[in-house]
Protein backbone atom coordinates (compact mmCIF):
# COMPACT_ATOMS: atom_id res chain seq x y z
CA UNK A 1 0.00 0.00 0.00
CA UNK A 2 3.07 2.35 0.79
CA UNK A 3 4.88 1.42 -2.41
CA UNK A 4 1.49 1.86 -4.49
CA UNK A 5 1.30 5.09 -2.96
CA UNK A 6 4.54 6.10 -3.06
CA UNK A 7 4.37 5.54 -6.89
CA UNK A 8 1.49 7.37 -7.35
CA UNK A 9 3.10 10.36 -5.58
CA UNK A 10 5.86 10.19 -7.96
CA UNK A 11 4.01 9.95 -10.78
CA UNK A 12 1.83 13.03 -9.90
CA UNK A 13 5.36 14.76 -8.77
CA UNK A 14 6.52 13.98 -12.83
CA UNK A 15 3.29 14.94 -14.47
CA UNK A 16 2.17 18.23 -12.74
CA UNK A 17 5.88 19.73 -11.52
CA UNK A 18 6.02 23.33 -10.23
CA UNK A 19 6.73 25.50 -13.95
CA UNK A 20 7.35 28.54 -14.78
CA UNK A 21 6.19 30.04 -17.93
CA UNK A 22 9.17 30.68 -19.73
CA UNK A 23 8.22 27.45 -22.34
CA UNK A 24 4.95 28.77 -22.87
CA UNK A 25 6.56 31.82 -23.98
CA UNK A 26 9.11 30.45 -26.07
CA UNK A 27 6.45 28.28 -28.05
CA UNK A 28 4.15 30.91 -28.21
CA UNK A 29 6.68 32.99 -29.93
CA UNK A 30 7.96 30.45 -31.77
CA UNK A 31 4.67 29.24 -33.81
CA UNK A 32 3.66 32.89 -33.97
CA UNK A 33 7.10 33.54 -35.99
CA UNK A 34 6.61 29.71 -37.62
CA UNK A 35 3.32 30.23 -38.92
CA UNK A 36 3.66 33.77 -40.44
CA UNK A 37 7.27 32.44 -42.35
CA UNK A 38 4.68 29.73 -43.35
CA UNK A 39 2.27 32.15 -45.01
CA UNK A 40 4.81 33.77 -46.49
CA UNK A 41 6.66 31.44 -47.81
CA UNK A 42 3.75 30.16 -50.14
CA UNK A 43 2.26 33.29 -50.39
CA UNK A 44 2.44 33.60 -54.34
CA UNK A 45 0.87 30.09 -54.71
CA UNK A 46 -1.34 30.42 -51.94
CA UNK A 47 -4.42 30.34 -54.17
CA UNK A 48 -3.20 28.09 -57.22
CA UNK A 49 -2.19 25.47 -54.25
CA UNK A 50 -5.45 25.14 -52.41
CA UNK A 51 -8.36 26.52 -54.83
CA UNK A 52 -11.44 23.79 -55.59
CA UNK A 53 -11.38 24.31 -59.18
CA UNK A 54 -8.58 26.02 -61.49
CA UNK A 55 -5.49 25.30 -59.19
CA UNK A 56 -2.97 23.24 -59.39
CA UNK A 57 -4.80 20.08 -57.85
CA UNK A 58 -8.41 20.43 -56.53
CA UNK A 59 -8.65 21.18 -52.74
CA UNK A 60 -11.81 18.87 -52.89
CA UNK A 61 -10.15 15.71 -53.50
CA UNK A 62 -8.36 16.18 -50.44
CA UNK A 63 -11.86 17.33 -48.40
CA UNK A 64 -13.47 14.70 -49.54
CA UNK A 65 -11.02 11.69 -48.23
CA UNK A 66 -11.01 13.44 -44.60
CA UNK A 67 -14.96 13.80 -44.64
CA UNK A 68 -14.67 9.88 -45.09
CA UNK A 69 -12.49 9.81 -42.15
CA UNK A 70 -14.57 12.25 -40.33
CA UNK A 71 -16.78 15.16 -40.51
CA UNK A 72 -15.46 17.07 -38.06
CA UNK A 73 -11.48 17.53 -39.24
CA UNK A 74 -11.60 21.25 -40.00
CA UNK A 75 -10.94 22.24 -43.51
CA UNK A 76 -10.99 25.11 -46.13
CA UNK A 77 -14.36 24.09 -47.41
CA UNK A 78 -16.28 25.38 -44.85
CA UNK A 79 -14.67 28.78 -44.78
CA UNK A 80 -15.36 28.85 -48.77
CA UNK A 81 -19.21 27.89 -48.26
CA UNK A 82 -19.89 30.09 -45.41
CA UNK A 83 -18.34 33.05 -47.58
CA UNK A 84 -20.38 31.75 -50.12
CA UNK A 85 -23.46 32.62 -48.02
CA UNK A 86 -22.42 36.33 -48.70
CA UNK A 87 -21.58 36.64 -52.12
CA UNK A 88 -17.76 36.43 -51.75
CA UNK A 89 -16.02 34.38 -54.28
CA UNK A 90 -13.57 31.59 -53.53
CA UNK A 91 -10.78 33.17 -54.54
CA UNK A 92 -11.58 36.31 -52.04
CA UNK A 93 -12.12 33.75 -49.10
CA UNK A 94 -8.96 32.05 -49.51
CA UNK A 95 -6.53 35.57 -49.86
CA UNK A 96 -9.02 36.39 -46.26
CA UNK A 97 -7.96 32.83 -44.78
CA UNK A 98 -4.48 33.88 -45.39
CA UNK A 99 -4.44 37.41 -44.05
CA UNK A 100 -6.21 35.96 -40.83
CA UNK A 101 -3.73 33.45 -40.37
CA UNK A 102 -0.92 35.95 -40.85
CA UNK A 103 -2.70 38.42 -38.40
CA UNK A 104 -3.59 35.47 -35.94
CA UNK A 105 0.18 34.44 -36.26
CA UNK A 106 1.66 37.78 -35.48
CA UNK A 107 -0.70 37.75 -32.69
CA UNK A 108 0.32 35.12 -31.23
CA UNK A 109 3.62 36.14 -31.44
CA UNK A 110 3.08 39.47 -29.57
CA UNK A 111 0.68 37.68 -27.39
CA UNK A 112 -2.06 39.87 -27.95
CA UNK A 113 -5.33 37.93 -27.30
CA UNK A 114 -3.35 34.94 -26.84
CA UNK A 115 -5.92 32.50 -26.34
CA UNK A 116 -8.27 33.13 -28.67
CA UNK A 117 -5.08 33.90 -31.60
CA UNK A 118 -3.74 30.08 -30.79
CA UNK A 119 -7.29 29.06 -31.27
CA UNK A 120 -7.87 31.09 -34.46
CA UNK A 121 -4.31 30.13 -35.46
CA UNK A 122 -4.50 26.03 -34.56
CA UNK A 123 -7.89 25.97 -36.61
CA UNK A 124 -6.88 28.25 -39.69
CA UNK A 125 -3.65 26.07 -40.32
CA UNK A 126 -5.39 22.53 -40.09
CA UNK A 127 -8.24 23.51 -41.97
CA UNK A 128 -5.33 24.64 -44.95
CA UNK A 129 -3.29 21.96 -43.57
CA UNK A 130 -5.85 18.93 -44.26
CA UNK A 131 -7.66 20.58 -47.39
CA UNK A 132 -3.69 20.52 -48.67
CA UNK A 133 -3.09 17.53 -47.35
CA UNK A 134 -1.90 16.04 -50.65
CA UNK A 135 0.78 18.79 -50.26
CA UNK A 136 1.50 18.67 -46.90
CA UNK A 137 4.66 16.74 -45.01
CA UNK A 138 6.11 16.49 -41.48
CA UNK A 139 6.99 19.96 -40.83
CA UNK A 140 2.86 20.87 -41.13
CA UNK A 141 1.76 18.14 -38.91
CA UNK A 142 4.54 19.29 -36.28
CA UNK A 143 3.46 22.76 -36.45
CA UNK A 144 -0.27 21.27 -35.73
CA UNK A 145 1.25 19.41 -32.75
CA UNK A 146 2.68 22.34 -31.35
CA UNK A 147 -0.16 24.59 -31.69
CA UNK A 148 -2.75 21.63 -29.64
CA UNK A 149 -0.78 21.89 -26.87
CA UNK A 150 -0.32 26.02 -26.95
CA UNK A 151 -3.76 26.32 -27.68
CA UNK A 152 -4.62 23.89 -24.42
CA UNK A 153 -1.80 25.82 -22.17
CA UNK A 154 -2.15 28.14 -19.86
CA UNK A 155 -2.00 31.32 -22.27
CA UNK A 156 -0.83 34.10 -21.70
CA UNK A 157 2.38 33.77 -20.15
CA UNK A 158 4.09 36.80 -18.26
CA UNK A 159 6.08 38.01 -21.49
CA UNK A 160 2.95 38.65 -23.49
CA UNK A 161 1.33 41.92 -24.27
CA UNK A 162 -1.66 40.43 -22.59
CA UNK A 163 0.14 40.13 -19.33
CA UNK A 164 2.05 43.18 -19.51
CA UNK A 165 -0.53 45.77 -21.08
CA UNK A 166 -3.83 44.02 -20.72
CA UNK A 167 -2.96 42.40 -17.19
CA UNK A 168 -4.21 39.31 -17.77
CA UNK A 169 -3.94 36.34 -16.20
CA UNK A 170 -4.24 32.60 -16.53
CA UNK A 171 -6.47 31.07 -14.83
CA UNK A 172 -5.03 27.56 -14.02
CA UNK A 173 -0.98 28.21 -13.70
CA UNK A 174 -1.04 25.09 -11.89
CA UNK A 175 -1.17 23.05 -14.84
CA UNK A 176 1.80 24.53 -16.57
CA UNK A 177 4.51 21.77 -15.90
CA UNK A 178 1.65 19.45 -16.87
CA UNK A 179 1.65 20.62 -20.16
CA UNK A 180 4.75 21.30 -20.61
CA UNK A 181 5.60 17.35 -19.60
CA UNK A 182 2.94 16.80 -22.23
CA UNK A 183 5.12 18.20 -24.77
CA UNK A 184 7.94 16.55 -23.73
CA UNK A 185 7.07 13.35 -24.05
CA UNK A 186 5.48 13.68 -27.16
CA UNK A 187 9.11 15.16 -28.29
CA UNK A 188 10.43 11.85 -26.90
CA UNK A 189 8.09 9.30 -28.73
CA UNK A 190 8.59 11.26 -32.30
CA UNK A 191 12.31 11.16 -31.67
CA UNK A 192 12.52 7.69 -30.42
CA UNK A 193 9.77 6.29 -33.09
CA UNK A 194 12.06 8.73 -35.62
CA UNK A 195 15.15 7.07 -34.63
CA UNK A 196 13.52 3.39 -34.53
CA UNK A 197 12.50 3.41 -38.10
CA UNK A 198 15.80 4.64 -39.44
CA UNK A 199 18.57 2.15 -37.72
CA UNK A 200 15.56 -0.37 -38.59
CA UNK A 201 17.30 -0.13 -42.20
CA UNK A 202 20.87 -0.66 -43.63
CA UNK A 203 21.01 2.82 -45.21
CA UNK A 204 21.09 4.40 -42.21
CA UNK A 205 24.07 2.48 -40.91
CA UNK A 206 26.41 2.90 -43.90
CA UNK A 207 25.80 6.47 -45.05
CA UNK A 208 23.56 5.38 -47.77
CA UNK A 209 20.47 6.93 -47.13
CA UNK A 210 22.23 10.27 -45.75
CA UNK A 211 23.94 10.47 -49.25
CA UNK A 212 20.54 10.35 -50.94
CA UNK A 213 18.83 12.38 -48.97
CA UNK A 214 21.03 15.05 -49.69
CA UNK A 215 21.52 14.44 -53.25
CA UNK A 216 17.64 13.87 -54.17
CA UNK A 217 16.17 16.51 -55.60
CA UNK A 218 14.94 18.91 -54.53
CA UNK A 219 17.47 18.89 -51.32
CA UNK A 220 20.18 18.47 -53.26
CA UNK A 221 21.31 22.11 -52.16
CA UNK A 222 24.74 21.05 -51.53
CA UNK A 223 26.36 19.86 -54.96
CA UNK A 224 27.19 16.06 -54.89
CA UNK A 225 30.87 16.42 -56.26
CA UNK A 226 31.58 18.55 -53.03
CA UNK A 227 29.47 15.96 -51.07
CA UNK A 228 31.62 12.97 -52.55
CA UNK A 229 34.64 14.33 -50.99
CA UNK A 230 33.30 13.62 -47.74
CA UNK A 231 31.87 10.23 -48.61
CA UNK A 232 33.96 8.66 -45.43
CA UNK A 233 32.08 10.64 -42.73
CA UNK A 234 28.32 9.67 -44.39
CA UNK A 235 28.07 6.59 -42.11
CA UNK A 236 29.18 8.19 -38.95
CA UNK A 237 26.78 10.83 -39.65
CA UNK A 238 23.81 8.20 -40.18
CA UNK A 239 24.66 6.31 -37.38
CA UNK A 240 24.85 9.79 -34.89
CA UNK A 241 21.51 11.05 -36.46
CA UNK A 242 20.11 8.00 -35.21
CA UNK A 243 21.57 7.28 -32.17
CA UNK A 244 20.85 10.97 -31.25
CA UNK A 245 17.36 10.24 -32.28
CA UNK A 246 17.03 7.23 -30.58
CA UNK A 247 18.84 8.32 -27.56
CA UNK A 248 16.84 11.56 -27.44
CA UNK A 249 14.20 10.08 -24.58
CA UNK A 250 16.57 8.74 -22.35
CA UNK A 251 19.40 10.93 -22.40
CA UNK A 252 17.46 14.24 -22.33
CA UNK A 253 16.99 13.42 -18.75
CA UNK A 254 20.48 12.98 -17.62
CA UNK A 255 22.02 15.94 -15.68
CA UNK A 256 25.02 15.59 -17.85
CA UNK A 257 23.94 14.22 -20.68
CA UNK A 258 21.13 16.27 -21.56
CA UNK A 259 22.78 19.66 -22.13
CA UNK A 260 25.11 18.17 -24.79
CA UNK A 261 22.17 16.19 -26.12
CA UNK A 262 19.95 19.29 -26.75
CA UNK A 263 22.31 20.96 -28.32
CA UNK A 264 23.45 18.53 -30.99
CA UNK A 265 19.51 17.85 -32.03
CA UNK A 266 19.21 21.64 -32.28
CA UNK A 267 22.41 21.48 -34.47
CA UNK A 268 21.37 18.48 -36.38
CA UNK A 269 17.89 20.51 -37.54
CA UNK A 270 20.01 23.39 -38.26
CA UNK A 271 22.41 21.55 -40.39
CA UNK A 272 19.08 19.60 -42.34
CA UNK A 273 17.53 23.37 -42.92
CA UNK A 274 20.75 24.75 -44.25
CA UNK A 275 22.40 21.39 -45.92
CA UNK A 276 18.59 20.57 -47.20
CA UNK A 277 16.52 23.73 -47.68
CA UNK A 278 13.97 22.57 -45.03
CA UNK A 279 14.37 25.84 -43.50
CA UNK A 280 10.82 25.62 -41.58
CA UNK A 281 11.03 22.23 -40.62
CA UNK A 282 14.34 22.80 -39.43
CA UNK A 283 12.25 26.04 -37.16
CA UNK A 284 9.52 24.05 -36.29
CA UNK A 285 11.51 21.36 -34.33
CA UNK A 286 14.07 23.84 -32.94
CA UNK A 287 11.18 25.79 -31.52
CA UNK A 288 9.73 22.46 -29.87
CA UNK A 289 12.82 20.91 -28.50
CA UNK A 290 13.43 24.54 -26.89
CA UNK A 291 10.15 25.00 -25.56
CA UNK A 292 9.62 21.14 -24.39
CA UNK A 293 13.12 21.22 -22.67
CA UNK A 294 15.50 24.91 -23.23
CA UNK A 295 14.27 26.32 -19.93
CA UNK A 296 16.37 24.77 -17.23
CA UNK A 297 18.87 22.83 -19.67
CA UNK A 298 20.07 25.85 -21.61
CA UNK A 299 19.43 28.85 -19.69
CA UNK A 300 18.22 28.61 -15.57
CA UNK A 301 14.68 29.28 -15.40
CA UNK A 302 13.55 32.33 -14.21
CA UNK A 303 10.18 33.02 -11.27
CA UNK A 304 7.03 34.60 -12.25
CA UNK A 305 6.69 38.43 -10.82
CA UNK A 306 3.46 38.45 -9.40
CA UNK A 307 3.20 34.41 -8.70
CA UNK A 308 5.91 32.86 -6.81
CA UNK A 309 3.51 30.13 -5.55
CA UNK A 310 3.79 28.15 -8.78
CA UNK A 311 7.61 27.21 -9.13
CA UNK A 312 9.71 25.22 -7.00
CA UNK A 313 12.99 26.84 -8.94
CA UNK A 314 14.36 23.24 -9.19
CA UNK A 315 16.24 22.80 -12.70
CA UNK A 316 16.26 19.03 -12.77
CA UNK A 317 13.02 17.31 -14.79
CA UNK A 318 13.01 14.43 -12.87
CA UNK A 319 9.94 12.38 -10.71
CA UNK A 320 10.82 14.37 -7.81
CA UNK A 321 10.09 18.01 -9.01
CA UNK B 1 -10.05 8.95 -35.59
CA UNK B 2 -11.06 12.53 -35.40
CA UNK B 3 -8.54 13.71 -32.43
CA UNK B 4 -5.42 12.15 -33.67
CA UNK B 5 -6.58 14.36 -36.65
CA UNK B 6 -7.20 17.54 -34.46
CA UNK B 7 -4.13 17.03 -32.33
CA UNK B 8 -1.61 16.34 -35.65
CA UNK B 9 -0.62 12.83 -34.81
CA UNK B 10 -2.15 10.64 -37.12
CA UNK B 11 0.93 10.20 -39.16
CA UNK B 12 4.38 8.54 -38.12
CA UNK B 13 6.91 9.72 -37.41
CA UNK B 14 9.67 8.10 -39.66
CA UNK B 15 11.13 10.75 -41.86
CA UNK B 16 13.10 9.56 -44.51
CA UNK B 17 13.54 5.80 -42.83
CA UNK B 18 14.02 3.10 -43.01
CA UNK B 19 15.09 4.16 -46.33
CA UNK B 20 15.45 7.34 -48.77
CA UNK B 21 12.94 6.99 -51.28
CA UNK B 22 13.71 7.49 -55.12
CA UNK B 23 12.57 10.90 -56.29
CA UNK B 24 9.25 11.17 -58.18
CA UNK B 25 9.76 13.01 -61.59
CA UNK B 26 6.87 14.14 -63.43
CA UNK B 27 6.82 15.53 -67.02
CA UNK B 28 4.46 16.73 -69.45
CA UNK B 29 4.77 16.44 -73.28
CA UNK B 30 2.72 19.52 -75.06
CA UNK B 31 1.50 18.09 -78.50
CA UNK B 32 0.08 21.28 -80.60
CA UNK B 33 -1.64 21.17 -84.26
CA UNK B 34 0.65 22.01 -86.08
CA UNK B 35 3.06 18.88 -84.59
CA UNK B 36 5.11 20.95 -82.27
CA UNK B 37 5.96 19.22 -79.18
CA UNK B 38 7.14 21.23 -75.94
CA UNK B 39 8.04 19.77 -72.57
CA UNK B 40 6.80 21.30 -69.04
CA UNK B 41 6.78 20.50 -65.42
CA UNK B 42 4.54 20.95 -62.88
CA UNK B 43 5.59 25.09 -61.66
CA UNK B 44 4.87 26.78 -58.36
CA UNK B 45 6.86 30.30 -57.98
CA UNK B 46 8.68 29.37 -54.75
CA UNK B 47 11.18 27.02 -53.37
CA UNK B 48 9.04 26.01 -49.98
CA UNK B 49 5.82 25.24 -52.94
CA UNK B 50 8.57 23.04 -54.62
CA UNK B 51 8.96 21.46 -51.86
CA UNK B 52 4.87 20.33 -51.65
CA UNK B 53 4.95 19.79 -54.87
CA UNK B 54 7.83 17.17 -54.46
CA UNK B 55 6.00 15.80 -51.79
CA UNK B 56 3.04 15.15 -54.01
CA UNK B 57 4.88 13.59 -56.99
CA UNK B 58 6.43 11.37 -53.98
CA UNK B 59 2.87 10.31 -52.69
CA UNK B 60 1.48 9.53 -55.87
CA UNK B 61 4.31 7.13 -56.65
CA UNK B 62 3.19 5.03 -53.51
CA UNK B 63 1.21 2.02 -54.07
CA UNK B 64 -1.63 3.07 -51.99
CA UNK B 65 -1.85 5.76 -54.43
CA UNK B 66 -2.55 3.60 -57.72
CA UNK B 67 -6.47 4.40 -57.97
CA UNK B 68 -6.20 8.16 -57.43
CA UNK B 69 -2.93 8.30 -59.51
CA UNK B 70 -4.35 8.94 -62.85
CA UNK B 71 -6.78 11.55 -61.19
CA UNK B 72 -4.19 13.77 -59.58
CA UNK B 73 -2.15 13.54 -62.63
CA UNK B 74 -5.03 14.57 -64.84
CA UNK B 75 -5.60 17.55 -62.34
CA UNK B 76 -1.86 18.36 -62.63
CA UNK B 77 -2.32 18.33 -66.76
CA UNK B 78 -5.07 20.69 -66.08
CA UNK B 79 -3.18 22.97 -64.39
CA UNK B 80 -0.23 23.02 -67.25
CA UNK B 81 -3.03 23.22 -69.97
CA UNK B 82 -4.83 26.43 -68.60
CA UNK B 83 -1.08 28.18 -69.11
CA UNK B 84 -0.83 26.48 -72.89
CA UNK B 85 -4.62 25.89 -73.94
CA UNK B 86 -3.64 25.81 -77.76
CA UNK B 87 -2.27 22.53 -76.64
CA UNK B 88 -4.36 19.64 -78.33
CA UNK B 89 -2.96 16.72 -76.28
CA UNK B 90 -0.58 16.51 -73.17
CA UNK B 91 1.39 13.28 -72.87
CA UNK B 92 2.46 13.12 -68.82
CA UNK B 93 5.41 10.55 -68.16
CA UNK B 94 5.50 9.78 -64.70
CA UNK B 95 8.44 8.20 -63.25
CA UNK B 96 11.45 7.49 -60.24
CA UNK B 97 14.66 9.27 -60.48
CA UNK B 98 17.47 6.57 -59.17
CA UNK B 99 20.27 7.94 -57.39
CA UNK B 100 23.67 6.93 -57.66
CA UNK B 101 25.57 5.94 -54.65
CA UNK B 102 28.53 8.21 -53.81
CA UNK B 103 31.11 5.24 -55.30
CA UNK B 104 28.99 5.12 -58.57
CA UNK B 105 29.12 8.89 -58.50
CA UNK B 106 32.77 8.51 -58.28
CA UNK B 107 32.76 6.63 -61.16
CA UNK B 108 30.94 9.11 -63.38
CA UNK B 109 27.55 7.28 -62.57
CA UNK B 110 24.59 9.87 -62.92
CA UNK B 111 20.84 9.62 -61.89
CA UNK B 112 18.86 7.81 -63.91
CA UNK B 113 14.79 7.94 -64.70
CA UNK B 114 12.56 4.52 -64.74
CA UNK B 115 9.63 4.88 -66.65
CA UNK B 116 6.83 4.31 -64.61
CA UNK B 117 3.25 5.34 -66.02
CA UNK B 118 2.07 7.24 -69.07
CA UNK B 119 -0.95 9.11 -69.27
CA UNK B 120 -2.53 10.44 -73.04
CA UNK B 121 -4.84 13.72 -72.23
CA UNK B 122 -6.72 15.00 -74.84
CA UNK B 123 -8.29 18.64 -74.59
CA UNK B 124 -10.54 21.16 -76.45
CA UNK B 125 -9.91 25.13 -76.36
CA UNK B 126 -12.41 24.95 -73.31
CA UNK B 127 -11.88 22.17 -71.50
CA UNK B 128 -10.39 19.07 -70.63
CA UNK B 129 -12.56 16.76 -73.05
CA UNK B 130 -11.31 12.90 -72.44
CA UNK B 131 -8.42 11.10 -70.43
CA UNK B 132 -7.26 8.03 -72.25
CA UNK B 133 -5.22 6.30 -69.91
Amino acid sequence: MRRSEFWKQRLIGFLFPPESDNWLALLRFGLGLQVVLYCLSIRKDWTYLLAGNGGLISRNLSERIFALESPLIPRLGWIVTLGGHFGLSEESILSIVWYCLVTAGCFLFLGLFSRAAAIATWFLHLAVLKSADLLSYGMDNLTTIGLFYLMLSPLPDRCSLDWQWRKSRPKHRDLLGFWRRVLQTQMCLIYFFGGLAKCLGPGWWNGINLWRALTRPPFDLISADILVRFKHFLPITGVAVWLLEIGYPFLIWHPRLRRPWLIAILLMHAGVGIAMGMYLFASVMIVLNLAAFGPGILWHRTQAPDDGSSFSGSMVPSPKN
Amino acid sequence: MTYVHLAGIESGYGFFAPNVPGTCKLVFELHYPDGRTETRVPAVSSHASGLRVATLLDKIGRPQYDSLREVIIKMLASAVWREHSDAKMIRAVFGVVTLPTAEEFEHGVRESSEFLYSYDFAFQPDEPKQANP
